[in-house]
């Protein structure tokens, strides 16, 4: 029926006018995602084409975001580059989500010594740091999306692990897990059919901030030339080029960095916003 | 009458950070199949350990020192995982405290109602459900959201998910504990009324005196984590003859007459964290004495009710009730 999804669109649009913060954040997000995804259908050019044009030419009528090394221009290079780095960080964090979850889940309806183990390795995970993670996946799978996803998924699943965990351990203490239970319901029932619809919540406003840590982590290996790989763009492999021509072509950086910028700062306060909108105590909220 | 509940001799108790505590310290308890008896105890007596314990729903930090449950004919603590999901699900209803927090909030009422039948229902048996336990409005009902409906409608939706089974055991904690005063009386009499034409043992726990007397045959008293007395509710609350009980019965608003105080039970229920030595409300009894202290008080049975106390004579309300002799 309708009743459920009308209140969830009624209660954003109702968070969305308290916090016009968050309904700017979620203008320039879909803006900047709608102009990625209909970044092939619109006039600007093939981004991997060959380039016919000059090199590193400034901003001009023919090249608005002026033109590569290669002579290509860099705006389609931009636009492609939204694309390739939101589908890498949002794929990998999808994955991540439903891994998370499940693994949550586990530990939390289990407890004992599950749940300690699972606590242990999230831990464990969470202190590699991603750059280190990623130079030894890119070793090892050798460099390009698979590993980048490899390190997102690596770098934000203790994330998940934990979140979903605390939220499932107070949910499993409530009574209807118990009246579930006396119902005789398998575990999993409990699970997929009680636990998980009482912590989407969570999970999220958890996605709102893995994605943009997933975003970013995209950007710092492609940058390191670990990521995405030529001819494709990225908007970390952007920056490395602008970074590289930097003193004598200063625009090439500023596309891709404001870009960057721009899209994590609107998914953290999207992720702020969904927060203050679902989370039931905001006073207990981290300043 | 053949016996539904048994609990002898049944210790439990929880780890905590700081120790073990015990919260059942051998606990006696008889319930006649069909028989709808009210534990009664001030906090911590240990009657919703025993109730919980009837379908191994204590927390995982209970442990079970000694003594024996058995519901049906069935030993709970012998039971392996499937025994007691078949047990719970073929016998066993719950009705919990707050019904707000027993409903899961994400589904509808119908959906839960569903999930409680044995088998696939469909909506016209969903409704029947929810008539059953004299919701109005039903299909409004089965539509909604647990917090768009009032506590009272909550509990009786959840008395509804409680016995969609036909339960054969209807444990019920202080269903009424979250109401309001004046839909008490009404969810009391709808879970008197079910149990009867479903023919369930039910096992009303409470600390309202009165709540018990009105709805209960058979009355069980709980202090420190044993049955201190159990017998027919007529006769325990009109003739009590432990100690406690009659303390709490001067205790309980209700029966006093215009002018007369109530009266409090000097000092606090133990929290025990070992097996008590002697009887455990020896400290608040004004009948105790050294035997009192130093023993435990076995569990007598006498004709009409069972009884742990030394001074069951002395403690008459009779004066010298000659047809109580110790066993």
């Amino acid at each position: 029926m309708d009743a459920g999804r009308n209140s969830i669109l009624s209660q954003c649009s109702k968070a969305m006018r308290a916090d016009p913060l968050m309904a700017i954040a979620a203008g320039v997000l879909a803006l900047l995602l709608c102009v990625g995804v209909l970044g092939p259908l619109l006039p600007i050019g093939d981004p991997t084409a060959i380039g016919i044009g000059p090199r590193l030419a400034p901003p001009s009528p023919a090249f608005p975001l002026g033109s590569d090394e290669l002579g290509r221009s860099f705006l389609p290079r931009v636009v492609g580059g939204i694309l390739v780095t939101f589908q890498v960080a949002a794929t990998a964090v999808l994955l991540t989500g439903a891994l998370g979850a499940v693994i949550g889940l586990i530990a939390a309806y289990y407890r004992g010594r599950v749940d300690t183990i699972v606590a242990r390795l999230a831990d464990a995970l969470f202190a590699f740091p991603a750059i280190i993670l990623g130079l030894m996946t890119a070793s090892i799978l050798g460099p390009g999306d698979l590993s980048v996803i490899v390190v997102i998924v690596a770098a934000t699943l203790p994330l998940f692990i934990r979140v979903v965990r605390s939220v499932a351990l107070s949910i499993a203490s409530r009574e209807f897990v118990t009246a579930a239970e006396v119902a005789g319901a398998s575990p999993v029932r409990i699970m997929a059919m009680h636990m998980l619809p009482n912590l989407m919540g969570a999970l999220i406003i958890q996605f709102t901030y893995a994605l943009s840590l997933g975003m970013l982590i995209e950007s710092g290996l492609s940058f390191l030339g670990l990521g995405t790989q030529p001819p494709y763009p990225s908007l970390g492999s952007l920056l490395q080029l602008g970074a590289t021509y930097l003193a004598i072509a200063p625009w090439l950086v500023f596309a891709p960095g404001v870009t960057l910028a721009l899209t994590i700062l609107a998914i953290n306060l999207l992720g702020d916003g969904l927060r203050h909108a679902i989370d039931p105590l905001p006073g207990r909220a981290l300043k | 009458m053949s016996e539904f509940v048994v609990a002898s001799d049944l210790a439990i108790e929880y780890r905590t950070p700081r120790g073990a505590v015990r919260a059942l310290d051998g606990a006696d308890l008889r319930v006649a199949a069909g028989a709808s008896m009210g534990l009664v105890g001030e906090s911590g007596s240990g009657k919703t350990t025993l109730g919980m314990a009837m379908g191994r729903l204590l927390p995982s930090n209970a442990r079970r020192v000694a003594g024996s449950l058995s519901v049906g004919s069935q030993s709970l603590f012998d039971l392996d995982d499937d025994g007691v999901a078949s047990l719970r699900r073929r016998q066993l209803g719950f009705v919990f405290q707050n019904p707000m927090s027993a409903l899961n909030p994400t589904a509808r009422i119908g959906k839960q109602i569903g999930w409680a039948l044995e088998r696939k229902a469909n909506q016209r048996e969903i409704h029947e459900r929810l008539q059953q336990v004299g919701l109005r409005d039903v299909p409004r009902v089965a539509h909604a959201y647990p917090h768009e409906l009032s506590g009272g409608m909550a509990q009786r939706v959840v008395i509804a998910m409680a016995i969609a089974r036909r339960p054969r055991l209807l444990v019920a904690d202080e269903p009424t504990a979250s109401l309001d005063a004046s839909v008490r009386g009404q969810i009391l009499e709808l879970i008197k009324s079910l149990q009867r034409e479903i023919g369930a043992t039910l096992i009303l726990l409470s600390h309202e005196l009165s709540m018990v007397a009105r709805t209960c045959d058979v009355v069980g008293v709980m202090y420190g984590g044993r049955v201190v007395e159990a017998g027919p509710a007529s006769i325990v609350f009109n003739a009590p003859l432990h100690p406690y009980t009659q303390a709490l019965l001067k205790a309980a608003p209700g029966a006093e007459r215009p002018g007369e105080r109530l009266t409090a039970i000097p000092g606090m229920p133990p929290v025990l964290i070992a097996a008590s030595v002697g009887c455990s409300f020896a400290a608040r009894c004004h009948l105790a004495d050294e035997t009192c202290r130093r023993t435990r008080p076995e569990v007598r049975h006498l004709p009409d009710r069972q009884v742990a106390c030394h001074h069951i004579e002395a403690a008459s309300p009779r004066g010298g009730a000659g047809a109580l002799d110790p066993s």
